[in-house]
């Protein structure tokens, strides 16, 4: 369990979250819904340690995740809209060296794994720079892959959805489950409800910012 | 795996991916040097047909073009990963963002000093330089173009997310170069008068191992306030 308690966030001069507690249920898919600018990225960012609270504590379970930020970064793995690829780079490059950067030995039939898993094989030595926005993506997204042969407990994502076409959503989809088979836990901010098949709990701020 | 042993890789995996990414795209590279070679091509030209002239000030010169041809191109070294979200990555890693920014700093004086290195044969023609120095300054030149990578990354870190961070960085960053200019300056004298320049070159040293302790926790710092806003 997640347990957010009493957290003030700001975002710059702007107070975004005031004094809120939340409950994210473990091993469970939770969807951040609510209405642009309510502060779904911003909870995100919070919670995967970007944006610092100015009051309050996160729990997992009871571990405080910002005491030890060491073990907190090889438990989550944090995708959102800009999705932190290098245009110089191949798409088989920055997946390699994203897990490199993880502290992940990964093999190269990891990686081709990885790939293979959001149909991104054909393309692995296309550069960034050609790619299109869904290509991007989805090559941002096999990463989630990697999470099976490492101990990640969290994918916390942004936005993941909105520029997969029917065919990567459907991957997405078998991404998430096989994750919560694996007793993973995913905090996801999105509009577009429908697209998944699976069952989610619903954050929705518009209702719990008061 | 052991915390040390995996962040020695990680080092040694990020210095390797600046490389891919820098020497890909080589045109990075090839502005430095290109604009060096035309400051100093300016300053011969403006100086006209008087080879003593030339040699008062010479290195003086190549100092001068040295730093104004890097100043450019450092703010590029954070500012690109910032845009897309690199940053974002790898402060959701386990790797301490000091790691990462020193590493950054190591691989981008590695990227400028090397290519300097093997074009200054060019430099030594162009402004006459005497050969008794170039040993010298060599050392100089990788001492100094460590120190200034290093101090580049707090500039670059300091202006992340600035709507007119390439005006501001030159600004932020020349008054904390001025010690190198002089130090280099300094050896490439005293060498020239017969003198021993080892006095320089400590100082030089000292300044830059100075900005290797402080330096990555400085642009550390300013890069989770950028990331943080």
């Amino acid at each position: 369990m997640l347990y957010l308690k009493d957290v003030i966030i700001n975002r710059g001069s702007k107070i975004v979250f005031n004094n809120w507690s939340a409950k994210i249920e473990n091993s469970k898919v939770t969807i951040i819904s609510g209405k642009n600018g309510v502060g779904k990225s911003t909870l995100l960012r919070a919670i995967a340690g970007m944006i610092p609270l100015e009051k309050g504590i996160v729990k997992n379970f009871n571990n405080e995740i910002f005491k030890d930020k060491i073990k907190w970064g090889k438990n989550l793995i944090y995708i959102d809209t800009k999705n932190g690829l290098s245009k110089d780079l191949t798409v088989y490059e920055n997946l390699k060296t994203w897990s490199e950067m993880k502290g992940w030995g990964t093999s190269d039939d990891d990686l081709q794994r990885a790939l293979d898993s959001v149909d991104m094989l054909n393309h692995k030595n296309l550069y960034v720079s050609q790619c299109s926005e869904g290509l991007k993506k989805r090559a941002a997204l096999s990463r989630l892959y990697l999470s099976f042969l490492f101990d990640v407990e969290f994918w916390l994502l942004d936005e993941p959805t909105n520029e997969l076409d029917k065919k990567s959503i459907i991957l997405f989809n078998k991404l998430i489950q096989k994750f919560l088979e694996n007793k993973g836990t995913v905090l996801l901010a999105c509009h577009e409800l429908k697209l998944f098949d699976f069952s989610y709990e619903l954050l929705n701020l518009d209702l719990l910012k008061k | 795996m052991s915390l040390k042993s995996s962040f020695i890789q990680i080092f040694i995996s990020h210095i390797k991916r600046e490389f891919l990414i820098n020497f890909r795209s080589l045109v990075d590279v090839i502005s430095i040097i290109s604009f060096m070679i035309l400051i100093v091509i300016l300053f011969i030209l403006g100086i006209g047909p008087f080879e003593e002239k030339l040699r008062l000030i010479s290195n003086a010169i190549f100092w001068i073009g040295l730093i104004l041809a890097i100043i450019p191109s450092l703010e590029k070294t954070l500012q690109r990963d910032y845009d897309n979200g690199w940053l974002d990555q790898t402060i959701t890693s386990p790797t301490p963002m000091e790691l990462i920014l020193l590493s950054k700093s190591l691989a981008y004086w590695l990227i400028v000093i090397i290519p300097l290195v093997i074009s200054l044969p060019l430099f030594i023609v162009l402004l006459k330089i005497s050969l008794k120095l170039i040993p010298w300054l060599l050392i100089s030149i990788l001492v100094g173009g460590l120190s200034i990578s290093l101090i580049g990354i707090i500039g670059s870190a300091l202006t992340l997310g600035a709507k007119r961070g390439n005006i501001l960085l030159p600004i932020l960053i020349i008054p904390l170069i001025i010690p190198i200019l002089i130090f280099g300056v300094g050896i490439s004298e005293a060498v020239i008068i017969n003198e021993s320049p080892v006095g320089n070159l400590f100082l030089l040293i000292g300044f830059t191992l100075i900005y290797l302790v402080i330096s990555p926790f400085i642009s550390a710092f300013l890069v989770r306030i950028a990331i943080s806003r």
